[in-house]
């Protein structure tokens, strides 16, 4: 199945206002992606949209979001089940500060339904760094039993190894690299499953970075069994 | 003080620079969220963060320049972001330390 982990909506600051969860999910199906995840910047008020939208195109959804450490590394949080993403969210929010929303740099930051209805506009910058260590999102990741993913890890900005200079040990389900250095972070990480991800902000970058994964089932444990197996295949494949 | 006389500075490279424009102040960081919920208008952001991103950050602050210490690679698209911004980028081979002491001396700050 062709899995899709990291994606923006249009409720992220610096995502296209086209970017309703519908699009994502119609233009997701008409590429051949079965599992994918929902994924803005701290907040997942579009994940109910994203879950109808994903129902109605026949995707399996994962609810989730991009948080921003207090490091300022990007890491996903996803969840299959939007009960749990929606507590991840009040975690999140009660520690990301109120900056102003800067309308001259940044778009709206639009709540909508699964019809692109405008529910509500945030009105505070959901892109701002939250209070919370690395360590800490993993740790509440896990407690509430989603998968946790750093972000774009060799990225130039917002990336573990931006802000670190390495990755910290820790309880990962798998890593996100940049497009064209897979192979090299499989050699680096040999016991992790290393993916792309499209990290969609725009129309034409949905579905553009998907991977591979085996899935025996759609919930959480088989897609954290899957990635393992992604890592063991890695670790047998290399010479 | 304005962003000639940085320009000027022993050990310092110009990389972009346009308009003249009076630097009041400096801010030293290497967390983006910081400089843009703290750094002040018309200041000189000194940091090792050298990417499109921190143009941006600078923007919304109201930075007037960007000084890139330890030497850094500064992309060509940096330098883009920073010519449509109009916002001056310089780099040093100074660490942040050094070259936040450099411009406090310069500030008598």
């Amino acid at each position: 199945m062709l899995a899709d982990l990291h994606n923006h909506s249009c409720l992220s600051p610096c995502a296209s206002l086209e970017m309703s969860p519908d699009l994502i999910a119609q233009t997701a199906a008409a590429k051949g992606i079965g599992l994918i995840a929902l994924t803005d910047h701290n907040c997942t008020r579009n994940c109910p949209a994203f879950r109808d939208a994903c129902k109605r195109y026949g995707l399996t959804p994962l609810f989730g979001m991009e948080v921003t450490t207090v490091e300022e590394c990007h890491v996903l949080a996803l969840f299959d089940d939007l009960d749990t993403a929606m507590e991840m969210n009040r975690w999140v929010a009660a520690a990301q500060p109120r900056l102003p929303l800067n309308l001259d740099y940044y778009s709206d930051q639009p709540v909508v339904d699964a019809d692109d209805n405008i529910i509500e506009l945030l009105t505070y910058f959901l892109g701002q760094a939250t209070a919370h260590s690395i360590e800490a999102v993993g740790r509440q990741t896990r407690e509430l039993g989603g998968l946790f993913i750093p972000s774009h890890i060799n990225r130039h900005a917002f990336s573990v190894e931006s802000q670190l200079g390495f990755l910290p040990p820790g309880d990962y389900d798998a890593i996100e690299v940049m497009p064209g250095t897979v192979d090299a972070y499989r050699r680096r990480y040999p016991d992790l499953a290393v993916i792309t991800a499209s990290d969609a902000h725009c129309p034409e970058q949905i579905g553009t970075w998907p991977f591979h994964l085996h899935l025996e089932g759609h919930d959480i444990a088989s897609i954290r069994r899957g990635l393992r197996n992604l890592a063991l295949s890695h670790l047998l494949s290399i010479p | 003080m304005t962003l000639h006389d940085i320009a000027a500075f022993d050990d310092v490279e110009t990389l972009h620079f346009n308009t003249d424009l009076p630097v009041t102040g400096g801010y030293t960081s290497d967390l983006l969220s910081d400089v843009m919920a703290n750094a002040g208008e018309g200041c000189l952001l000194i940091t090792i963060q050298a990417h499109n991103n921190t143009v941006a950050v600078a923007a919304l602050a109201g930075a007037v320049g960007i000084l890139v210490c330890n030497n850094r690679p500064v992309p060509d698209d940096m330098i883009e972001s920073a010519r449509r911004e109009g916002i001056a980028v310089f780099r040093t081979s100074r660490n942040q330390f050094e070259a936040s002491c450099m411009l406090g001396n310069r500030l008598g700050a």
